[in-house]
């Protein structure tokens, strides 16, 4: 219920406003006079980080390390829109200084209301207000509070009195990895990528274009991912089959199309002309500046003529690629309570399984188009539980260069998949 | 006017009733076991939540590279909230690598200290913890944690450790005796 109703908060957040579309406003790059994006933007994907400011500190020195985790566009004149999760818009509002929070356009302007509301929405039933109220009475109303915190002028941890509600926040984000509700933009991010959110992963960096020619232009599409259970139909878990332990077979496959480079050569002739004589020069033709007599001599000189269209197809190489599987918290529950009714002692065998590098392995390559290609598979899994298994597959490309010169910065993209895992259960017919 | 008549036997029972319900109703209700039930409830309560904490730690700290991430990751399942299993899971790789690097092999032992926060459906226990020798990247063997744990269908669960900016928040607070909080408005 509190998932749901999570969700549903992020939800209504998740329209951009038409007001940012208006003529010298950096957004109206970004959005077009309806609210749509633009299409001219490209599109980075998504990008994983493990900032100190989502890292929970353990006993020991230990630390789980949480993913940041922005969608991110690149406009055509180099500013970034970053798109958080909705717990990295959380620790972002948290951490709004570490976080790169403040040095957002988005968080000087209108941004602040809906980050406001977005605070409100999902931390609000956590807040003792009344406590608030009590120590800061210069707080007429909560979002007064929330502007505070996000200004850095007020801590809001000794203010909360729930905590599982950050619990479920991060678990939302990982299943519900599309919510998203708050658009942030930094102007000049592709210069300044390092300082931005999610770093310079994907981020286009053409080389300086001529003079005489057109920018070089870059555009790319996402990468098509797939992880998918290939046989059974029906996997059984292995403790039920116990002659062949057949398991399942799971399959990957990643197409990364060429990222398109279009550059554009100027191209020069030469041409005879008649220059100023230099000392120790004997002048033999008219530079035509008026003098009756030759005050010139005869040379050649490189003109513009035109610029060549060159359109490069770059492969962007699979670097890496990772798949695993892991039970959802729904059938663990089912199998720890309501088949633990029934079945005494049920419990869960193996709820995670490293399936690519572990189980199987994967191999990729390239072709002469620039589309590179990846697949992989791990057989026989022996899944010995029930239920549904979340499949996920994180891919890592290798960026593009062109002539040496870094065209495209690495793309992590991943992918969510599911699969089911039955046993027979003896049932009594009337 | 009618008269009705009363027996002295019936009268002297009458009587030994109303004194019996009188005294009945005076015993019930200055009885000392019942003032001390519900701090008997809240104390009990309050075992099976450090327990619960106990035990959550002890799994948690109990590392053998050999035996592998799954089987580690499985045992603190056992005793965690879906959503707090899943927020350990997610920053378990990095950890495990480095005790595979290490060739960790630690048992660990813990303490219910006190309970530093109540809202009801959730509990927050300081811990003291002790192993068996250091886990990598730090030469200690006894520290202080500060675990959330929540009261679920299947009895109380590990959630999750606390973040470094809510402990402070909690020690800034000093030491003043726990207090039942109330859910906040927004």
């Amino acid at each position: 219920m509190k998932r749901f109703f999570l969700i549903i908060v992020v939800m209504t957040l998740l329209i951009p406003s038409a007001v940012y579309a208006q003529g010298t406003d950096p957004w109206s790059e970004v959005f077009q006079p309806d609210g749509n994006l633009n299409p001219d933007l490209i599109d980075l994907g998504v990008t994983t980080d493990h900032p100190d400011w989502m890292s929970i500190e353990l006993p020991f020195g230990q630390s789980i390390d949480l993913d940041a985790n922005y969608h991110r566009y690149q406009t055509p004149s180099g500013n970034i829109v970053v798109l958080p999760s909705a717990s990295t818009l959380f620790f972002m509002a948290m951490n709004p200084q570490e976080s790169g929070l403040t040095g957002s356009y988005g968080s000087l302007g209108n941004g602040y209301g809906s980050l406001i509301s977005f605070l409100g929405l999902v931390a609000g039933d956590n807040l003792d207000w009344s406590k608030v109220q009590a120590e800061h009475p210069e707080y007429t109303s909560p979002d007064q509070f929330w502007g505070a915190v996000l200004n850095g002028q007020q801590d809001v941890w000794t203010y909360f009195s729930g905590w599982g509600f950050i619990t479920t926040l991060l678990q939302m984000t990982w299943n519900d990895g599309a919510l998203r509700s708050l658009y942030l933009l930094y102007l000049n991010g592709s210069q300044n990528c390092a300082a931005i959110p999610g770093g310079c992963s994907g981020i286009v960096t053409p080389p300086p274009p001529p003079r005489e020619c057109p920018d070089p232009t870059v555009s790319m599409q996402q990468p098509v991912l797939v992880i998918q259970k290939t046989a059974p139909n029906n996997p059984l878990v292995v403790g039920q089959d116990t002659e062949n332990r057949r398991g399942a077979d799971i399959q990957v496959r990643v197409t990364v199309p060429p990222v398109i480079f279009t550059w554009y050569e100027p191209i020069y002739e030469e041409r005879d002309v008649c220059r100023s004589t230099s000392s120790g020069e004997t002048a033999n033709c008219n530079t035509g500046a008026g003098s009756a007599i030759n005050d010139g001599v005869s040379d050649t000189e490189m003109v513009f003529k035109e610029c060549r269209t060159h359109v490069e197809h770059l492969p962007d190489a699979v670097a890496s690629l990772q798949a695993t599987a892991a039970l959802d918290a729904a059938s663990q529950d089912w199998i720890t309570g309501r088949l633990g009714q029934t079945h005494y002692e049920a419990f869960v065998h193996q709820a995670n399984f490293t399936l690519i590098p572990g189980i199987g392995s994967w191999t990729g390559g390239c072709d002469g188009g620039g589309t590179c290609t990846a697949t992989g598979q791990a057989l026989r899994v022996p899944f010995a539980d029930p239920g549904t298994f979340n499949l996920r597959m994180d891919v890592v490309t290798t960026g593009t260069r062109f002539l040496g010169v870094p065209i495209t910065q690495p793309r992590r993209v991943g992918i969510d998949g599911t699969m089911q895992v039955y046993v027979a259960l003896p049932a009594l017919v009337p | 006017m009618k008269e009705i008549p009363i027996s002295k036997r019936n009268l002297i029972i009458a009587v030994i009733l109303a004194v019996v319900i009188a005294a009945g109703i005076l015993v019930i209700e200055n009885w000392p076991l019942h003032k001390e039930q519900s701090s008997t409830a809240s104390t009990n309560e309050d075992s099976l939540v450090s327990t619960a904490a106990v035990n959550a730690i002890e799994k948690v700290f109990q590392v053998n590279y050999q035996e592998g991430k799954d089987a580690w990751l499985e045992r603190i399942c056992e005793l965690s909230t879906p959503a707090g299993y899943e927020l350990f899971t997610a920053g378990a790789d990095r950890m495990w690598e480095k005790y595979v690097d290490a060739k960790s092999v630690v048992t660990a032992s813990s303490q219910a200290v006190e309970k530093v926060a109540d809202n009801g459906s959730e509990q927050v226990w300081q811990m003291t913890i002790t192993l068996s020798s250091p886990l990598p990247g730090s030469n200690k063997t006894q520290d202080t944690a500060y675990v959330v744990l929540a009261k679920t269908e299947s009895g109380w669960k590990f959630d999750r450790f606390l973040m470094e900016e809510e402990i402070n928040a909690i020690r800034a607070q000093g030491k003043t005796p726990t207090t039942t909080v109330e859910e906040g408005k927004k």
